[in-house]
Formats: C-alpha cells, structure tokens, sequence
C-alpha cells in the first residue's frame, strides 16, 4: 500500500489503514465524478425568424393566399435563392444579422403574363444576447419597420408590423394587405 | 615454539577476557526503564508553489497561472492553510462535437483573475518517528475576482440563408465584462511527504462548492479563476495542484499526546494510536498496532516477524 520514502517500512503495520482507504474513495470518487458533463448541443435556443402573414386587404382579419408567392432576398445588387414557404398564407424570413436592413422581393403572379413584384425592406435594431454555452450568442431584433418600396404597381396594399420585438417564432410579426 | 604460541594465546584471553565480558554484562537488565528522550517536531511556516500551474502555462498557449501555497503548523495534526494566485485561461467553444480550430469555434472567452483561499488542513496519517508526513483533509473559504473577455463570437442561427457557410460574426470585435466575483467553500483531499529536509512535495484535490457567482450580464461565468470550470446547472465544481513547498522551522515543540493521561490506568496492552516517540516497537505493541493494521489485513506486505 502507500508510504513514504522516509518512512520504515518495517513498522508498515502501523499506517491507518481506514483513514487512508476513506480518503483513497473519496478521492476516487470525486475524480470519477469529474468526468460527467452535460452534452454541449445548442437545441433550445436559435436566433427567431420574422413571420409576415397575408390578409385580405378588403376584410383585415381574414387571411389571404398570395399567388405563386415567390420570395427572395436582395443582397446588393443582386438576388438570393427562392425562400420556401410553407403555407400560402404566411412565410417566414430570415433576417440579418450583421446588417440593420433586410430587403426582399415578395413576386405574385397572378396568369402567365402578370407577375407583380414589390420589395420589402426591414429595418431593425440588433440585439445580440447570450443563450447558453452551446448556443453562444443569438440575436433578436427590436423596433422593427417594415416598408414596401413604392413603384408603378404595387400589390402590397397596406403593411403593418403586429409586433415590434421579434423574440421567437411563434407569433406573427408582420402583416401585409393585398 | 608451539608452546610459546600457546603461552601468547592464553595471555591474550586473559588479558582481553575481563573487558569483553564487562562490555556484555556490566549493566543490569532496567525491566521499569522510561524513555526520557523527548521527540521534537519542528513547527513553523511551510510556503511553497503549484508546479502543475506552471507546468500547464508553458505547455498550453491558452493557459497562464500561478498560485503560491502556504500552510502554518496550529497543532500536531491542525494546519491554517491557505493558497492564492492568478489565472489566466481561454476557452474556445466549438459547435457540436469538438472542433479544433479557431475557426470552427462558435466563441471563445478569456477569464482573468486573481483568488485566494484560507482554511484548515487536518493531517489524518499517523507519522512515524522522523516523519513529517502529510495525508490531510481541509476545508477552505474561497473568493475569485475576474473578467471575462469574449471575443471572435458569432450568431448561432440555424437558418443559413444569408451566411450559407458559416455564422455571422457579431458586431463587437469584443466583449468585455468586468467587476465579477465569486465565492465558495472547498473540501480538499491531499497529500504532503517530505522527500529532502524541510522539503515537501505534495498534491491535493479539491470539490468546490459555489456559494456566491456574480454572473455578467450578457454572458455566463464558465471558469473561475481558481474554482476552475464551471457546470452548467450545477454549483460543483473540481480542482488540483501539485506543489512543493518548503518549510521554515520556526521552533520545535514536542508532541504530548492526550493518551498519556490513560496509560496508568491501562499500560502497555491499549491500542492507543500510536504517538511520534521513540523506543515504542516493543513487541507488546506489535501484538495490538491499533484496530487498522492487524496482521493478516489485506495489502500489508512486510510485518515484522511477531
């Protein structure tokens, strides 16, 4: 068992062995202890999405389908992919986070030879907030302002921002008249 | 001739006879002899430096630290012990399973600071004659002061629509968050031997408990400058140190034990344990060491023949 280098092996029988072993599983155990550690995996917090839902400009709480609804994102001069929309009546967009604008296209078309494109530009403060060790930082977007740029034809009739502070993903943030 | 060998020979015997017997038998056998040596230990300030701190600092490029130990000897098994330092660590937080690069990294932080700990150690092993050996349990209050600098942090955004390849990167170069604090209670597990004079090497582990953690606000303490890492969801937390440390004799002061004050009542035949003294290896002693050792228990290698 243990003992020191000074120590005369000879009287061995002397070392409290109780003592030691007590100390020896204490030891052990708070080792063996160390070692478990929750799985870093970033599930419970992600920077939100904005919700713009569709209503009948006629009717203000009846929601309305947009046609061949095709959105995109408007990175300089140039167009992103097509974001998918998962239902006819409501998209969710992703908005920057290292910018203080987001714009997009929101295309409806109609027929073949009707297609009517609006840009809509999102402007909003970043707040960029700590959600835990995994996730690190995520962000949400505050005093949102939303405007839909005026050409010859818009289809855009009327926008309105339902909720200013977009924390999560569950509530509609964004209404648009058509 | 041969009888003058002889003649020589016994002159000798008779000659050195007188002195060889007087060395073996002179003195009478003291069956009542006490032993008047008193055996000193030294006390004094013991101050010295963790290794494992530096050894780490100059192994790892993310890790600088230092802490100096010292304890100072109350009685013969209390010590007053105490350690401060400074600690300097980085942490980079990948995502998912281990990334190893900085660039792979979600963020990553610096916590800077110094601590100190005050307590007591108790010296649970029974040191033979000439030791000064050390297995000790101890307790100690703990108070951290640190910042925490987190830097190259991006926005953890599961929809990659913007930045396809990689998170964005947050706004500020860096973010820092000073004035923290913290405190907690240790339990230290340790050992101390002497391997030259007056020079001890040692090591201790230590489960921490925190009792008070002054949280930044848009960020997390995740180590503590001396409490080391910090558990999400969970006050615990683990150290070590290896060190060595010297001790500085102050004075010497003989150990009296409290089982003297039973000896009339019970002389050689109790299984007191066994005091820092001398001339105890009587075999009456061997027979009953104590409640631990008895021969026959398990792992004891070498008993002395009974």
């Amino acid at each position: 068992m243990l003992y020191f280098w000074s120590g005369d092996s000879v009287n061995q029988q002397r070392i409290p062995m109780n003592k030691l072993k007590i100390a020896l599983i204490v030891l052990l155990g708070i080792l063996s202890f160390s070692a478990c550690e929750k799985d870093d995996i970033c599930i419970d917090n992600d920077t939100p999405l904005l919700i713009v839902q569709f209503y009948s400009a006629v009717d203000s709480t009846l929601s309305k389908d947009v046609q061949n609804l095709v959105v995109k994102g408007i990175d300089g001069s140039e167009l992103r992919d097509t974001i998918p929309n998962a239902a006819l009546d409501s998209i969710r967009l992703p908005l920057r986070v290292d910018r203080n604008t987001t714009s997009f296209t929101l295309s409806r078309q109609t027929s073949i030879d009707d297609i009517n494109i609006d840009t809509l530009t999102l402007s909003y403060e970043i707040k960029e907030l700590f959600a835990s060790r995994a996730c690190g930082y995520i962000v949400n977007y505050a005093q949102l302002q939303a405007t839909i740029q005026p050409d010859d034809s818009v289809w855009v009739q009327r926008i309105i921002v339902d909720t200013a502070l977009i924390e999560n993903s569950a509530t509609t943030h964004v209404k648009i008249f058509h | 001739m041969s009888r003058y060998f002889i003649s020589l020979f016994f002159t000798c015997l008779f000659l050195f006879l007188p002195c060889a017997m007087g060395t073996a038998q002179n003195r009478p056998v003291n069956l009542d002899r006490k032993d008047t040596t008193v055996y000193k230990q030294a006390y004094g300030l013991r101050a010295g430096i963790d290794l494992s701190r530096i050894l780490v600092s100059f192994l790892e490029d993310n890790y600088t630290g230092l802490e100096i130990v010292g304890d100072y000897r109350l009685t013969n098994k209390l010590y007053v012990a105490t350690e401060f330092g400074n600690e300097k660590k980085t942490i980079g937080i990948g995502l998912g399973n281990d990334v190893d690069n900085a660039e792979g990294e979600l963020y990553n932080f610096t916590a800077s600071g110094s601590y100190i700990k005050a307590g007591i150690d108790y010296n649970t092993y029974e040191n033979w004659y000439g030791e000064q050996n050390m297995i000790y349990i101890g307790g100690r209050i703990a108070f951290s002061s640190f910042s925490q600098t987190v830097s190259d942090y991006k926005i953890y955004n599961s929809n990659r629509y913007w930045n396809p390849e990689d998170f964005a990167f947050g706004q500020s170069d860096e973010l820092e968050f000073g004035g923290l604090s913290a405190s907690w209670l240790e339990f230290v597990v340790g050992i101390k031997a002497e391997i030259l004079k007056n020079l001890y090497f040692g090591g201790s582990v230590r489960l921490g408990f925190l009792t008070s953690n002054k949280e930044p606000d848009n960020f997390q303490n995740q180590f503590i400058p001396g409490f080391n890492k910090v558990t999400e969801g969970s006050r615990f937390g683990v150290g070590y140190n290896y060190k060595i440390s010297y001790l500085i004799p102050l004075y010497k002061k003989a150990n009296t034990p409290k089982e003297k004050k039973e000896e009339p009542e019970a002389p050689p035949v109790e299984d007191a344990p066994v005091e820092d003294a001398p001339g105890e290896d009587t075999p009456s002693d061997q027979d009953t060491p104590g409640d631990e050792g008895t021969p026959g228990d398990e792992g004891d290698g070498a008993l002395p023949p009974n």
